[in-house]
């Protein structure tokens, strides 16, 4: 380690949440003109790490120095000031608004009171020439994909002069290409003497990128490494404490009857994705289909196709034979399609309903809950308890608001509701996103019990670890397509990371 | 044979000091907004010279006394219905502002079969009623295909599809229906066929109580026990999420809202059929129905249960502060300043629910 | 009819018609801009009509009435402020009740206060000035001589309301504010006091509006005299998708129906009829537009 201070260090900061202990007595320290990697599990407190960085948060004790000398974070005001820029998973901008617009937001040039826009652009452009990336500073930002807008965040961050940049889960929204061309960009500003820390969860990514890594686990600093001494194996026995378990999936499962079809699936592209072109898949019975592609190229589509929220332009859906076209959605859940969308907060439950009540919803109109035309409330409280205890959701009571529960527990909550009835096709989105590690290794058991029960499932995913744990198959989609098809065996990251791009 | 006791008691997320922060509210705040309201009264009335003592007294014996009863009760009975025109709807989050339009059609429909159409007597009351049910709900079912199709919320067609609606009433009965003879805009009487039953011993107090309350049974039943009552629920606390889970939304709302619209217009004919047994331009509307309902559907919150206590409340304070113009000359429209304070306070009340969940997320985990 | 359509003294008739809704719409836009829902339009500038009256007439001077319109205007708004954008009380019930306030407030001091019932003109109530000096000027005069001098400004406003949004710092904040106030407020812009300052700027619009239509378009205070046009004024502002200029056109098509309705009326047409037309339009138009607009973005089935 050279004499110089560090660009940016923590030193011994703790940081508890209730009864939780997110960040245990961590020290960190970034040099400039490095890339630091921070890596983790999910869970591991690297965001609650990276948000005392940023004065999201304060820490419970401990301090944060920038450049040697000691500094306080009470806003993000604070951290911009003391020349910390921060890229986020879910990016901070404004889509009606130009990128010029974006870069210079409450930094603005101004000349006599005005905007001066010109100045604004020149500054882009200026910016962009000097790093790399490219981008139109007169584009509206709603219609520029998701790479384009991390530049527009890195942009952002170069604007207020950041000598440290730090980047949340920077590649998790984008393409391989989109990915290299990140790297070029964040290699040439650590060469030009910024600090520039990813936050991650890939181990390819660190050894590709990093000079140096801090492993996390548990809310501790499980090892620190230079990154050309260390290797894969060794990161992953810091994160999990252990080796990789042999997958747990015994791939024993006899493929059955086909249970789902979907034949020559249209859709017309929107403003929101790519539209489906003439897709085509089956999952049988007691068969994990696994769905890979970058966010965006039509799985959303397709999935909520499938379910009934949106109709097809061309092309059939059959379920066990008979023809789900034309059905909404509550006559495909009748028929037997269940399905755990990506969106759980949003879209799969209602943070102000109770527990028993989120866990009715689309069972209410069927026996045991309801009976000739009406519901009974006791039925509904008694399944509800029989699910909170099977798949042991930790709640006041099932007549507690979903709102009380922890994120874990509440996407419990909507995986119970959509497992317990036994349908014979579960569409699931994003199974594990969000959750802890204890968990998200309970809910792959739950889909494989699933598939071993006989059931067809579709796993949609942009995690290729969890498509290969659980797929039988693999299907790749790109721009509302699918361009290829792997066998599990087949389907590595190199091969699966080619389709994506191809 | 309650589910709880057979769950193995996992540990508590919400500690039993939350639970009762969370319950408070819901029986203080209702309360205090009306006690509130009450005081801002007392402060006008002292500011008008008027003793507040004096004041309520008359607003009292204005609503209750032995003589205003019987008007008070037919009062509350348009009320009621209106508080249902509001609260059904508000259950899926709408908001159904445009009940005065859907009362004025329902009543002048009333008014049209019962001056106009020749039917036998046992048959012209239901009629009548029936009449004026589809017209306040096809209004207000218009606003449905609105709000789902081309998203103009609600709260804004009901609005702008009620003040032409009174307009083309108070049209109605000026010229095409209007009782020449009189100088006041309004239809002839109707026929004895056409008047609502009144109860015994009184003149204002009829059938059309008996109607509203049953309707008000059907409601309750309706929401509690059925799963169409889940379904609202269900598209209220997320809209999204009840669509995921099968509901038809568009469905939902055009039933919601034409039901909204029925009980309206129901309310309408109910009116009219009663004394002077006319469309009379204006009796729908200057009382303040619509906006008394509105107030009494925000104070029962999401208890259909509670909207006859409610409704009683602002009856009083609605027809108490017509008898407290006359007695003490103390302006009717106190009645609507003290709904409008109820109605803040009580939208106030998420002030004290948000700083509950703050708190509750704030002891939260946050990692990932 | 048509010709009648294309004089003057129509297009003159159409802009004060238009000139209170405009104003109060311009309100609700820049509510609508910094993401702040504002549906208490309707109760403000009835308010503000009171206001205006009472101390145009206390004091005889139209200014003062004016000015009180504003200030106490801007002090109704506050309400909503406080009331949703600080304390995240649900607009929505918070409007209701400014509406409902402002009625009952309104209608129980013209009584109590005034000793009027319904309609409050004393003799001597100084109506706003006109463009007098307009007058002989081509075009203009004909068009503005007889109009008081708010219906320049509300013709003016929303294109100074628009620059302001596109070329000043501010009006780049507060987009971004309306936009993502997550994102603003990590950027370190006051999300909550730029959307109060909002609110008020719009109390004191409608405070304008109130004064325009009950100094300008006629001189006097009637009970519910705004009658629905705070709500034509939220009509324009979601027709225009809160932008300052399309509102004003928007507020042009509304004003456009009044005035044909005033002619139709002199023709011998009963103002009930006439009376509704407006709003027909309103609602009818918000509806096209919306609907064509949601079915060019695909929504889904």
């Amino acid at each position: 380690m050279s004499g110089r201070p560090a660009a940016v260090a923590l030193r011994g900061v703790t940081k508890r949440f209730g009864a939780v202990l997110a960040v245990d007595d961590v020290d960190l320290e970034v040099e400039a003109g490095a890339v630091h990697a921070v890596v983790g599990e999910n869970g591991a407190g690297k965001s609650t790490l990276m948000s005392m960085l940023y004065g999201l948060h304060r820490p419970d004790s401990g301090t944060v120095l920038r450049g040697g000398r000691e500094v306080e974070l009470t806003s993000p005001l604070d951290a911009i000031g003391h020349g910390l820029g921060m890229v986020h998973q879910h990016f901070k901008l404004f889509e009606p608004l130009t990128v010029a617009e974006n870069v210079v937001y409450r930094a603005e040039p101004v000349r006599r009171g005005v905007l001066d826009r010109r100045a604004a652009v020149r500054r882009v452009e200026e910016l962009s020439a000097r790093f790399g990336l490219a981008v139109d500073p007169d584009a509206r930002v709603g219609s520029l994909p998701l790479g384009v807008r991390q530049r527009v965040e890195i942009l952002k961050a170069l604007h207020r002069e950041a000598q440290v940049l730090v980047l949340d889960e920077p590649t998790a929204v984008l393409t391989p290409g989109e990915v290299d061309s990140l790297f070029a960009v964040l290699r040439s500003m650590a060469d030009a003497g910024t600090a520039v820390v990813i936050v991650t969860h890939k181990v390819q990514e660190v050894l590709a990128l990093s000079d140096r890594v801090t492993v996390l686990r548990d809310g501790r600093v499980s090892g620190r490494y230079e990154t050309a001494a260390t290797d894969a194996a060794e990161l992953v026995r810091a994160m999990i404490g252990r080796g990789l378990a042999p997958t747990a999936n015994p791939r024993d499962g006899v493929r059955g009857a086909e249970v789902l079809t979907v034949r020559d699936l249209r859709l017309g592209a929107s403003a929101s994705g790519p539209g489906l072109r003439d897709v085509c898949l089956t999952v049988a019975a007691g068969e994990v289909v696994g769905v890979a592609g970058v966010s965006g190229n039509g799985q959303r589509e397709l999935v909520e196709t499938l379910v009934g929220l949106r109709r097809q332009d061309a092309g059939t859906v059959v379920l066990r034979g008979s023809a789900l076209d034309g059905l909404d959605v509550r006559r495909r859940r009748e028929r037997g399609v269940a399905y755990v969308p990506e969106d759980r907060p949003g879209t799969g439950s209602a943070a102000t309903l109770t527990v028993a009540h989120n866990l009715a919803l689309g069972h209410h109109r069927r026996a045991p809950l309801a009976r000739r035309g009406w519901l009974s409330p006791r039925a509904v409280r008694s399944a509800a308890a029989d699910a909170v205890r099977r798949l042991r959701i930790r709640t006041a009571g099932v007549d507690a608001p979903l709102a009380s529960l922890s994120g874990g527990n509440a996407q419990k909550v909507v995986m119970a509701r959509e497992l317990l009835h036994d349908a014979d096709l579960l569409v699931v989105e994003q199974p594990t996103q969000g959750v802890d590690v204890g968990a998200g290794e309970e809910i792959h058991r739950l889909l494989l019990e699933r598939r071993a029960a006989g059931g067809a499932v579709l796993l949609v995913s942009y995690e290729i670890s969890e498509l290969q744990a659980l797929s039988d198959r693999v299907l790749v989609m790109r721009d509302g397509a699918v361009t290829a098809e792997l066998a599990a065996a087949d389907a590595s990251e190199d091969a699966l990371g080619r389709a994506m791009s191809a | 044979m309650s589910a709880a006791p057979d769950s193995p008691a996992p540990p508590a997320t919400l500690r039993p000091a939350d639970r009762l922060r969370l319950a408070a509210p819901q029986a203080v705040v209702p309360l205090g907004a009306v006690l509130v309201a009450l005081a801002v009264g007392a402060v006008v009335m002292l500011a008008a010279g008027v003793d507040p003592v004096r004041g309520y007294d008359a607003m009292v014996r204005g609503a209750l006394g032995v003589s205003s009863i019987d008007f008070s009760v037919a009062a509350f009975t348009a009320i009621l219905a209106m508080s249902l025109a509001f609260a059904v709807p508000a259950r899926m989050g709408e908001y159904n502002l445009g009940g005065d339009g859907q009362l004025c059609v329902g009543g002048i429909a009333a008014a049209v079969v019962a001056l106009h159409l020749p039917l036998p007597a046992p048959l012209l009351l239901p009629a009548c009623l029936l009449a004026a049910v589809v017209a306040g709900a096809l209004l207000a079912a218009l606003s449905a295909p609105l709000t789902t199709r081309a998203r103009v919320p609600v709260i804004i067609s009901t609005l702008l599809l009620s003040t032409p609606a009174v307009a083309l009433t108070s049209y109605l009965v000026r010229f095409p229906l209007a009782d020449r003879g009189s100088g006041v805009p309004q239809t002839p009487r109707f026929p004895d066929a056409a008047h609502l039953p009144a109860l015994p011993g009184t003149q204002y107090t009829n059938l059309g109580l008996l109607l509203v309350l049953l309707v008000l049974v059907a409601v309750v039943v309706v929401d509690g026990r059925t799963p169409l009552g889940f379904e609202l629920r269900a598209v209220g606390a997320n809209r999204r999420f009840a669509a995921y889970g099968g509901v038809s939304v568009p469905g939902l709302t055009l039933g919601a809202l034409a039901s909204a619209g029925a009980v309206a217009g129901l309310a309408g004919a109910v009116v009219v059929m009663t004394q002077p047994f006319r469309f009379v331009d204006g009796a729908l509307t200057a009382p303040g129905y619509t906006f008394a309902g509105i107030a009494a559907a925000l104070l029962a919150g999401g208890r259909p249960a509670l909207l006859p206590l409610t409704a009683a409340l602002f009856t009083v304070l609605q027809v108490g502060s017509t008898g407290m113009e006359r007695d003490i000359d103390l302006p009717r429209q106190l009645g609507q300043v003290l709904q409008a304070v109820v109605i803040l306070v009580l939208a106030l009340r998420t002030v004290a629910l948000t700083a509950t969940a703050r708190r509750a997320r704030r002891r939260a985990p946050e990692r990932s | 009819m048509l010709s009648s359509v294309l004089t003057l003294s129509f297009v003159a008739a159409v802009l004060t018609s238009t000139a209170p809704v405009a104003l109060a719409a311009l309100g609700g836009a820049l509510c609508g801009r910094a993401g702040v829902f504002n549906i208490a339009l309707e109760g403000q500038v009835l308010w503000a009509c009171f206001a205006a009256v009472v101390v145009a007439a206390w004091t005889g001077s139209v200014w003062l009435g004016v000015l009180a319109a504003v200030v106490t205007t801007t002090l109704l708004a506050s309400v909503l402020a406080v009331g949703s954008v600080r304390w995240h009380a649900d607009p929505i019930i918070v409007a209701v009740g400014v509406n409902l306030l402002a009625l009952g407030l309104t209608g129980f001091l013209l009584r109590s206060l005034l000793g009027a019932s319904g309609t409050y003109a004393p003799p001597g109530l100084p109506g706003l000035p006109d463009l007098a000096l307009l007058r002989g000027v081509p075009v203009l005069g004909p068009l503005l001589s007889g109009q008081s001098v708010l219906v320049p400004v509300a013709l003016l406003l929303p294109l100074a309301a628009a620059w302001w949004l596109a070329r000043t710092p501010a009006g780049l904040r507060l987009r971004g504010v309306g936009d993502h106030p997550a994102a603003a407020a990590s950027l370190g812009v006051p999300v909550t006091r730029y959307q109060q300052a909002t609110v008020h700027v719009a109390g004191a619009l409608c405070g304008l509006a109130g004064a325009q239509l009950a100094l300008g378009n006629v001189t006097a205070f009637t009970e519910n005299m705004t009658a629905g046009r705070g709500w034509v004024a939220v009509a324009a502002v979601m027709l225009a998708v809160n932008r300052p200029v399309g509102v004003l056109l928007a507020c042009l098509l509304f004003g456009a129906a009044e005035a044909w309705g005033f002619r139709l009326q002199g023709i011998g047409l009963p103002q009930q009829l006439t009376d509704a037309a407006p709003y027909l339009v309103t609602l009818v138009v918000l509806v096209v537009v919306r609907a064509r607009r949601s079915s060019r973005q695909g929504a889904p089935a």
